[in-house]
This record gives C-alpha cells, sequence and structure tokens, in this order.
C-alpha cells in the first residue's frame, strides 16, 4: 500500500515537472561552472568469437555481428621477418601483386569482380582484407581463394609494378615524411635488419618473378594461416565457405636448409642472411640528418629500438607511460609542451610499439627549423622527466580512464573483436588477455608507470633523426651528440651516406659559369675597383663572441685579426709574396708551401677574378641541386693541392656553395660552406650569410657585419715582420 | 522441411535486418533557433555529440582569410567557466575523444564519449556556444600552431599545395578562391575585436545544429538539452554570402614548380552545388574515373598505358558550385604532355560515347556499400546528419540520397560530361620538379 502510493506520487512529479515547472527550475537551478557528474559507468560488452581449425590446420575465427548487412574477410599468414639484402622490396610487391593474376583469371578480371560487387579487397604481404554486402559473399570468396591459394605473379604485371615503384622511390626524395619513415626505420633497426631495410631503384631492379613465387610458396600455408570472418555470417556459413574454399588447400612442402656458413637456402627465394639479432638501444646518443635544403619545417623524431613484446607482463604499464608521454592524448606531455606552450608544431607524440619480433619506440614531430635543436631537447627533457619524476596521479588517472574510453569505442568495430582474437594466436597473450584488460589497466599505479619508463626509455641511446634543412640545423644539433667525427652521420634519401647526384651539362665551360658569376655580382670592372677592401664577420665559437677583421689590400696583401670575447687569438699578415701568423704567447709562425699557397690564392677581394693563376685544373663536374635551386658544380685542383668544389646557381650565377676538401688536424676534413644575403659593396655583390659545417671547430653560422670599400690602409700595414731572406 | 531453430533465427533476423534498411531520427528545434537532431543506437555504450555551425571559409572577409579555421583552434582554449587547457581535459579524463574540422562551408566539432558522459558533452558544446573565451595567450599560440599546421599540411609535402592553386585560379569572385587554412598574414593583422565580432556573429544558435548519436535515453537527452542550450540566447539572423561567380572565360593553364620528383597534371572545372541533381552525375563521373581498381583512369592511365603511378578524381562538394578536379602523377620517364593527353581522352570517351549500363551498375553497387558502411559508427552518422540537414537542407537525405544517385541515367551521364568538362572553362595545372626551370 505504501509502496504504491509512493509511486503515485514519484509519477504525478514527473508529470508536473515534465509539464510545466521543469524548464523554469532548471533555469534557476544551472549552475555552469559545475561539471557534470557522470552516471554509473556503463558495462562494456567485449563481443565473442568462435574458432575452429580445418582439417589442413588453418584456423578459422569467426565474430557475428548482424548490425549491417556486411561481411569483412581476413587471411592472415603468421610470417617471420626476413633479411631481403640485394633485393629489399620484394616482399612489399609479393602484397602489391597478390592480387594480379591467378591461373584462371587476369588482373583486369580481379579488378573488374571487385568493384562489381561493390567490394573492396586490400593485399598484403601477410594475406589480404576484403569486405563485401552479405549478398556478394560467396562472389567475393572465389576470388579471396583464388588469389591466396594460387597468384601467379605475371611477369607482365611484375614490370608495371617495378616501374611504378622506381617512381615512387624517386618521388620518395622529394617527400619529407616519406624519408622520415623509411629512412627512420633504417636509423632506429640498422640496414641489416628487416625492419631497417631501404627500398632503393638499385633493389628494386634485381627483384624477379621467382621469388616473390617462391616466397608464396614459402610462407602462405595453411598450417600457419588464419581466416577470419567477421559481420553478417552465422558459424554455420562460416564453416561451409571455409572448408568449400580452403578446405582441400594442401601445397607441397618447400625445403629449407641451413648452409655450413650459417645462411639459410630456401626453396624458391634462394639464400638467405637469416635474421637473429634483435636490435636494442645501445651506443651514445647521435644526430642522424637527411638535408632537405631550404625546408620550412623539419621532421624531427628521437628513438630506439626495444627488445618489447605483446606479451610482456609490463606492456599494459609502458603503454599508459607512453599515453602520459605522447600517447594519442591531447593533454600527453608532449602535445601540451611543444604545441600548447611553445607553439612549435601542428602535432607531436610518441609511439610505443610492442612487436613479437622487435619492438621500438620514437617520437616525431614537425617543427619550424629555427626551433629544431629546442624541439629535441624538449623531447629528450620529457622523456628524461618520465624517467625521473613520478607522474602526477591526474596524469595517471586521465591516461587509464582514456585507455579505457578508447578501448570501449573500439569495440563499436566488429572488426575488433576478431583483431583480438588473432593478436592471441600470434603473439602467444593469454586467453584471457583482453577479457582482463579493463581490469588490468585499472591496476596501474604511479609506480608501474616510473618502472615502464626506467625499463624502455633511454634518452641516452637515442638516434636524434632530422629531416630539415642542414645548413639551419647542423651547427645547432651537434651540440646534441654524445658522438665525433663526425657528431652528425649525414644520410640521403636512400639512408645510405649521402653522395650527390650529378648531371653531365654540355652547353657551357666552367669558365663560362665563372664569368657568369663575375658578372652576376657586378662585373670584373666593377670588381676591378676595388683596391682595398675590409670586411668584418662575426660569429659564436665556444658559446663566445667571435670577430673575424680581414682587409685585403692591392697586389695580394692581406691581413686578418681573430678576436674572442674581444682578445686576439690570431693574426695573420700576407705582404703579397710572404706570410706570418702569429699566435700570443706563441713565436710567429712563418707559412710556406702548400700553407702559404692556400692563404694567397684566398686573399683576394673576389679571388675568381685570378683563378687561372691558381688553379691547376677547373673542371665542370656537372649540375645538381641544391635544394630547389639548380647548380653548376666546378671542381678546382688548386696550386696548393687542395681540392675545392663550387656551386653556382644556374639561373643568378651566385655562388650558393664551396666544399673544401683539405687534410687538417691529421684528418680529413669536408668543410662546406653555404653563401646568401648578397648584398652590394662598392658596386660588387658580396654574401652576407656564411654557414659553414665540417671544419675542425665543427659547425657555425657567420655574420658578415660590415664591408667598407677603398679606404687605403697605413703604410706598413701589411708588413710583416719577418726578416728578410738573404739569398744563398 | 524447416525445423523449429531455423524459424527462430529467421525470426531474430528480421529486425536486425529492418534496423540496418534506415538511421531513425527525431528533430526539434529550440525557441533560440538550435536545430537538434537525435539518433539513438544502443550497440555500443558510446555517445557522439556534435554541433555544426554554419561558417566556414565562404564567411570571411577578404582581408581576413582563414579566420573560420583559426576559430575551430580557438575554440578548444576555453569558456567562462573553462580555463585554458581544459577544455580538452575534460573529454579525455571521461575517456573521450575530441576533434573539429572546417570547410569552405561550415565548422564541425565533436566528442566521442562513454554513454554516461552525455551531459558533460552537452555542457562543454554549450559552453563553447554561449561564451567561448580566448586570452591572448591562446590567440598567439594557436596563431604559432595553425602556421605550423599549413607548413606540414601545403607546404612540406610534395603536390601540397595543389588545393591552393587550383582554387585561387577557379575563382575570381567567390570566396572559394583561399584555402580554409587561410594566409598567416591575415591572422597577424586581426584583433581581438575582429575576434569578438566573428564569434558574436556566427556562433549562435540559430546558425547551428546539435547532433547527438549512440546509446542514449532520448528523454533524458531531451532535458538536457534544454538545461545546457535553451538559455543561451538567440542571434542575428545570419546571411550567407550569395555571391555568383561567373564562368571561367577559357581554359587557365598554368606552370607550378615544386619540390618533386614526378610531374603531375591537374585539371579542374567548375561543378554544381552539392545537393543539385547534376552533382550526383557529376560525381558518378568521378567515381566512374578513379573508383576502384578497374576505374577508368586506374585501368586506362595506370595499368594499360603505364603512364601514372596515381591517378585520381573527386568532387569538392560546396553549398555554392564546387569543382570536380581530376590529377594524375606521372610514372618516371613520362612526358607530361602525353599523360594530360591520356586524361583528356579518358573525358572525351565518355562525351562522345557514353556509359554503359553495365559500368554504371558497378557504380552504383559501390555507393550501395558505401550507403551502408557510412552506418557503422555513430562518430560518422552524427556528421552526416548534421551536413544533410545543414548543407542539403533536408536532414532525411541521410537515407533517401543514396536514391539521387541511383536515378542518374546513363544519358545524364553523357550529357553531364558534355556540360561540365568543358574544355573552354578549366584550370589546367602542370606540376612540375623545381630543376626543370629554366635559368
Amino acid at each position: 500500500m505504501n509502496r504504491h502510493r509512493m509511486i503515485t506520487a514519484r509519477s504525478r512529479a514527473t508529470m508536473i515537472a515534465g509539464g510545466l515547472l521543469l524548464p523554469a527550475l532548471m533555469t534557476a537551478q544551472l549552475d555552469r561552472s559545475r561539471v557534470p557528474v557522470p552516471g554509473p559507468a556503463p558495462v562494456v560488452n567485449m563481443g565473442a568469437h568462435t574458432t575452429f581449425l580445418l582439417p589442413n590446420n588453418m584456423r578459422v575465427i569467426v565474430v557475428e555481428n548482424h548490425k549491417l548487412p556486411m561481411v569483412g574477410v581476413q587471411v592472415r599468414f603468421d610470417i617471420p621477418p626476413m633479411i631481403q639484402g640485394g633485393r629489399a622490396g620484394y616482399i612489399d610487391l609479393v602484397g602489391d601483386l597478390l592480387a594480379a593474376g591467378t591461373p584462371t583469371r587476369d588482373k583486369a578480371t580481379i579488378d573488374e569482380s571487385v568493384d562489381r560487387m561493390g567490394a573492396s579487397l586490400f593485399t598484403s604481404n601477410d594475406g589480404l582484407y576484403a569486405n563485401a554486402l552479405k549478398k556478394h559473399l560467396d562472389g567475393l570468396m572465389d576470388i579471396v581463394a583464388d588469389v591466396i591459394t594460387q597468384p601467379t605473379f605475371p611477369e607482365v604485371e611484375l614490370e608495371k609494378a617495378r616501374k611504378r615503384a622506381m617512381s615512387e622511390v624517386q618521388q620518395r626524395q622529394e617527400d619529407p615524411g616519406a624519408i622520415a619513415d623509411a629512412v627512420g626505420r633504417a636509423v632506429t633497426f640498422g640496414n641489416f635488419h628487416p625492419y631497417g631495410e631501404v627500398t632503393t631503384e638499385k633493389t628494386l631492379r634485381l627483384v624477379d618473378r621467382a621469388v616473390l613465387i617462391g616466397y608464396h610458396r614459402k610462407f602462405f600455408r595453411p598450417e600457419k594461416g588464419y581466416l577470419v570472418f567477421v559481420g553478417d555470417i552465422t558459424e554455420k556459413e562460416a564453416k561451409a565457405l571455409a572448408k568449400e574454399h580452403f578446405g582441400k588447400w594442401k601445397p607441397k612442402q618447400v625445403s629449407h636448409v641451413v648452409n655450413d656458413d650459417g645462411t639459410e637456402t630456401i626453396e624458391g627465394i634462394g639464400i638467405v642472411q637469416p635474421w637473429k639479432h634483435v636490435a636494442t638501444p645501445a651506443g651514445p646518443r647521435r644526430v642522424v640528418i637527411v638535408d632537405r635544403p631550404g625546408a620550412a619545417q623539419s621532421i624531427v623524431r628521437v628513438g630506439f629500438p626495444l627488445n618489447f613484446q605483446p606479451k610482456d607482463l609490463r606492456a599494459l604499464n609502458a603503454q599508459v607511460m607512453n599515453t602520459i608521454l605522447g600517447g594519442g592524448v591531447f593533454n600527453a606531455r608532449l602535445m601540451q609542451n611543444l604545441r600548447e606552450d611553445k607553439g612549435w608544431t601542428y602535432g607531436t607524440g610518441s609511439d610505443l610499439q610492442a612487436d613479437r619480433f622487435n619492438g621500438s619506440f620514437h617520437t616525431t614531430a614537425n617543427v619550424r627549423t629555427a626551433v629544431t635543436d629546442s624541439a629535441v631537447v624538449e623531447t629528450l627533457n620529457e622523456l628524461l622527466r618520465m624517467r625521473d619524476e613520478p607522474v602526477t596521479t591526474e596524469e595517471l588517472e586521465l591516461a587509464k580512464r582514456y585507455m579505457a574510453g578508447s578501448f570501449a569505442r573500439s569495440l563499436e568495430d566488429p572488426r575488433t573483436v576478431a583483431r583480438f582474437a588473432l593478436n592471441t594466436y600470434l603473439n602467444g597473450l593469454p586467453e584471457d588477455h583482453y577479457a582482463t584488460y579493463l581490469k588490468r589497466l585499472e591496476a596501474v599505479s604511479i609506480a608501474d608507470v616510473q618502472a615502464a619508463a626506467e625499463t624502455f626509455l633511454y634518452p641516452d641511446n637515442a638516434v636524434i633523426f632530422v629531416v630539415g634543412d642542414r645548413a639551419s640545423i647542423l651547427p645547432k644539433l651537434e651540440p646534441l651528440s654524445q658522438i665525433s667525427d663526425p657528431a652528425v652521420i649525414e644520410l640521403d634519401h636512400n639512408g645510405k651516406p649521402y653522395e650527390e647526384e650529378l648531371e653531365r651539362v654540355k652547353d657551357r665551360t666552367a669558365e663560362q659559369i665563372i664569368e657568369h658569376y663575375l658578372e652576376a655580382i657586378g662585373g670584373r670592372s666593377a670588381i676591378a675597383t676595388i683596391r682595398d677592401m675590409r670586411t668584418e664577420i662575426t660569429t659564436e665559437l665556444g658559446g663566445e663572441a667571435t670577430t673575424l677583421t680581414q682587409w685585403y689590400g692591392p697586389n695580394n696583401q692581406y691581413r686578418s685579426l681573430m678576436k674572442v670575447k674581444g682578445n686576439s687569438v690570431q693574426e695573420e699578415v700576407l705582404d703579397g709574396m710572404r706570410a706570418v701568423r702569429k699566435v700570443p704567447a706563441q713565436p710567429d709562425e712563418e707559412l710556406f708551401d702548400i700553407d702559404l699557397l692556400d692563404l694567397k690564392q684566398n686573399a683576394y677581394p673576389v679571388p675568381e677574378v685570378f683563378i687561372k693563376d691558381n688553379v691547376e685544373r677547373l673542371i665542370l663536374s656537372g649540375s645538381t641541386m641544391i635544394g630547389d635551386r639548380k647548380t653548376y658544380k666546378i671542381t678546382m685542383m688548386t696550386n696548393a693541392g687542395t681540392s675545392l668544389n663550387d656551386y653556382y646557381d644556374a639561373e643568378t650565377g651566385l655562388k650558393l656553395r664551396r666544399v673544401d676538401l683539405k687534410y687538417m688536424y691529421g684528418r680529413n676534413l669536408k668543410i662546406i660552406t653555404d653563401y646568401s644575403d648578397y648584398q652590394p659593396a662598392g658596386g660588387v655583390l658580396f654574401p652576407r650569410s656564411l654557414v659553414q659545417s665540417g671544419g675542425p671547430v665543427g659547425s657555425m653560422t657567420m655574420q658578415v657585419t660590415a664591408i667598407e670599400v677603398n679606404k687605403p690602409q697605413a703604410v706598413g700595414f701589411f708588413n710583416t715582420g719577418l726578416p728578410a731572406v738573404v739569398d744563398e | 522441411m524447416r525445423t523449429l531453430p531455423i524459424i527462430i533465427a529467421s525470426m531474430l533476423a528480421a529486425p536486425a535486418a529492418a534496423q540496418s534498411s534506415a538511421i531513425q531520427f527525431t528533430e526539434y528545434d529550440l525557441d533560440n533557433g538550435l536545430h537538434v537532431i537525435l539518433h539513438q543506437d544502443a550497440s555500443t555504450p558510446i555517445v557522439a555529440v556534435s554541433v555544426m555551425y554554419h561558417v566556414g571559409s565562404k564567411n570571411e572577409e577578404k582581408d581576413r582569410r582563414g579566420f573560420a579555421h583559426f576559430f575551430e583552434h580557438l575554440l578548444f582554449e576555453g569558456s567562462e567557466n573553462i580555463a585554458r587547457g581544459e577544455f580538452s581535459k575534460h573529454v579525455e579524463r571521461a575517456g573521450g575523444v575530441l576533434n573539429a574540422n572546417t570547410t569552405g562551408d561550415r565548422t564541425y566539432y565533436y566528442e566521442v564519449l562513454p554513454s554516461n558522459q552525455l551531459e558533460l558533452g552537452l555542457w562543454l558544446e554549450s559552453e563553447r556556444m554561449l561564451h567561448a573565451r580566448v586570452d591572448q595567450k591562446g590567440v598567439d599560440t594557436q596563431r604559432e600552431v595553425v602556421k605550423e599546421e599549413r607548413r606540414q599540411r601545403y607546404e612540406n609535402q610534395p603536390y601540397g599545395s595543389i588545393l591552393i592553386e587550383v582554387l585561387k585560379r577557379a575563382y575570381k569572385e567567390h570566396p572559394y578562391q583561399w584555402p580554409t587554412i587561410g594566409f598567416m598574414e591575415d591572422l597577424n593583422a586581426a584583433s581581438e575585436a575582429d575576434y569578438q565580432a566573428f564569434y558574436k556573429k556566427y556562433y549562435v544558435p540559430n546558425n547551428a545544429v546539435l547532433v547527438i548519436t549512440g546509446d542514449f535515453d532520448p528523454t533524458a537527452a531531451r532535458t538536457l538539452v534544454a538545461k545546457y542550450f535553451a538559455t543561451i540566447p538567440k542571434g542575428a539572423n545570419v546571411v550567407q554570402p550569395s555571391i555568383m561567380e561567373p564562368p571561367l572565360e577559357g581554359e587557365v593553364r598554368d606552370v607550378v614548380y615544386d619540390r618533386i620528383q614526378l610531374p603531375a597534371v591537374v585539371t579542374a572545372y567548375r561543378m554544381p552545388a552539392n545537393g543539385t541533381p547534376d552533382f550526383y552525375a557529376v560525381d558518378l563521373l568521378n567515381r566512374l574515373l578513379s573508383n576502384g581498381n578497374s576505374s577508368r583512369l586506374n585501368r586506362s592511365l595506370k595499368d594499360e598505358q603505364q603512364k601514372a603511378v596515381y591517378t585520381g578524381a573527386f568532387s569538392l562538394p560546396f553549398e555554392d558550385p564546387g569543382l570536380t578536379i581530376m590529377f594524375a602523377i606521372a610514372n618516371a620517364g613520362v612526358d607530361i604532355k602525353a599523360l594530360e593527353t591520356a586524361m583528356d581522352a579518358e573525358v572525351d570517351r565518355i562525351r562522345d560515347q557514353g556509359v554503359p549500363a553495365e559500368e554504371l551498375e558497378k557504380l552504383k553497387a559501390q555507393l550501395e556499400t558505401e550507403a551502408v558502411q557510412d552506418r557503422s559508427r555513430v562518430a560518422g552518422i552524427a556528421g552526416n546528419l548534421a551536413t544533410a540537414y545543414m548543407l542539403l537542407g533536408d536532414t532525411k537525405l541521410v537515407n533517401t540520397e543514396l536514391d539521387r544517385y541511383l536515378a542518374v541515367s546513363s544519358e545524364d551521364l553523357k550529357r553531364a560530361a558534355n556540360t561540365f568538362y568543358n574544355r573552354k572553362a578549366r584550370v589546367v595545372l602542370h606540376y612540375l620538379p623545381m630543376s626543370q626551370k629554366n635559368p
């Protein structure tokens, strides 16, 4: 009775509130500063799969979900990573060409059939994924089974795919993101690692049809295969389809022998170098760059390989740690620091990859060129902070709830359930791995996170990999490297040590290019009017303000004075014939032979005017790109025995770069100087900005802060003070 | 003979099939003009809350290009009750995700949350609509962030400038001539008063649609919507620009030098506004040209002639007449003129010979699959409902737009090809490597 009355009363209240009072009440009561309190958390329903084996041991996984009349079909083979060696790229081509022909269907037929069903088919080197409306499932399965069990990799399709792949490799050199991916992997894992091999035009040329067939025979096998159905299908239907299309599949065995030298011979593939060494963080921190001259942004990656498997008991702790650092959430430390606090980037994050063969970690940020080194420093700081300090409760809670929410959201897609099942088999996970996920996640503590950071983050062994404008970033990146000789490793877009690509030039000579340059900066007659000149260059050496003043006089007279923090550290004087070098607290040293010649040939305001006198051989080496500028490269063997390479802009005629190869301080140096910001002085253009790298003191940016012309020096200014030489 | 279990199974299957046939939704207006659409789907305990504002780059002044997109960034900064940086924290702490995007016509914000956090999503979106607040630090930071976004997506990316280069040549009057990312000089020049005015003008309930999809109780949701949105004052009527862009006079042909290795050809033609009958015909032509491996450009240019490594044809489905753009990247060593000729030949083939019935059937089979796939995620459904209501003018099109495609005949395609692929009114761009720039 009582109970009955209560219910009645409540219903009436609801009615009144709903009808009249509620809006007014709401308005009055709404306190916008109060964050709404959530109701009880919903129960996350995992969804289930069923599984069975075909007689040939192919495993079938079925996830039923009848919400939409669609079925997804996945075939996946468990294939260990392989070193491809000189044929890098062939494994990708297996994936590219899996649906390019079978004994009864050519590529056009397969493409046409798939499109006619409104279906999708994506192939890869370890299987395929396809989907279609339920009504087309039979037709789709015919094709799926055909391309999985008997692809023919037709020669004509291989040639087309090879041509496209080679074009894409060419294109990669202009795509910083693609370089960052391809070379970034090589830098993390090394070139002799299945994950680090870089496909080039050269390796693509060596791929033949036989190796594609061999790879398929060896690795596409029912006992190593999984057939997954997801969607509007029953277990019974799946069983019938699996039996019909894959039940009788029994490929022949493939011979696989280990040779005496440790290599292996696989029938159809040939001799392979087995991959055994799991890459782990090793070696001092180092900087690797790929030059993108003139790039407005640098892609910065800080990373290292890890021995980190999905079945690692600390894996979940590690993923919570990575979420706080930079994995996925907007409130991750890297995003908050580099984007929301500094405004250096549109997006940054970190990727912690558990992989049953070889895991890895890397951060990524696309930052504007000027803050490249700062972004690296902040990234390293965030890695260190994760190791050194416990995270806050707020950070931990946000990461855990976000991950729990992502888990729930991912289950909206029935393929997730199938993925969980497949992962459990492939990675040898406990059967209840995903069923216990939310519970295990809830248990992760601050201490667990810090322990994971200590176990999985190695800032001191990291490779700092940058794709960006070398000239602007190199000097600032060098101090971040803990190796020397060189401090910064330079690679090309294929991950190989940088080598210049030159094109033959037939329509002009080296002499014409030098004349064009002299013309471009003002012409010989204008240059001839400069008899005296003083230039002042400022830079920083080891953090100290440094100035270099140079005086040029008539007849190859020259004097220079270098000051650090206002104190003279070195002086050179050339009287046109003899030269002396003066260093405080040391006896004056006269320069002879190569040193003297080297000084003399550069002791002119514009040395190119006298190039014939000083250079033994002048060669037009070819044309090459520096950034987006086409340049002519002139190689000069000087009388001083050094080799100079000057790069002249094909359009403007101006000199953009000099590469000076010389032996100094007991080693071969390659000193690169980039010239820019040409401005006139005395009617002649001189570069006002010089960026030099590879010299004995590392890299530096130099500004020409003053140029003064035709103010003659006092008599005796260029005297060397050396005693006269007595002819014998 | 049918056994009992089979009969039961078929009975169980029936409602599922019915459910998948159409998206059920209800819609209504609040007094302040806010349009509300609800779509309930309890299969996963999540809920998507989204708001679409009818403001995009076409509402921008000529000297404030990029403002709508910049606002998208600013409106994550906070409100009178949400401190800077807290907006995303509220969502992520609740286990949700959030994001936004901007086009020429509209700006779209959304959160996907666990189903018990619907109220949080409504509170956040109502705060954004009622009194978003931006401090100078936020403006300064986001300006830098947008600069980096521009560099990352348009400048430091091969062919990344294509849309910018096409738009500026395809339109002379209409604001579609500039990209949504805009230009930094305009953002730098903007003052606080500009921001205030833009916010006051466009971020009003009568210029927005609120969509809730997923697992929620409709009655409770209505009450919550009223609680958080009913008191937001109505703004002045928003008048959309009515700029008539005259047809292109002749072919606009240009060369763009980019940091690329492989040359590319881009052709762009004006196309009818989204939702008009001929829009569907031209959009189908784009699918005919580039949807799937057996599509015409893919088969002909990539497979048969091996002239291209990549081909594409796509529509810019704008509220005012948009563009249909064709794009091909040359295989190494292929002459760019030969590539352009091959692209044009495929267009000519449609104009001269039309489209065989069975090829049209293929396109329709693809569309049918897409229509089903479009119903797979509540977040995607929310976006489609908002678009159908705001940009197509009829929410029901979320279910019936497919019919408009299916109504297109072979004859319509031929006629559309002849009308809209007009070589005397198009933009042709040759993308060439910098190294080919003649000294």
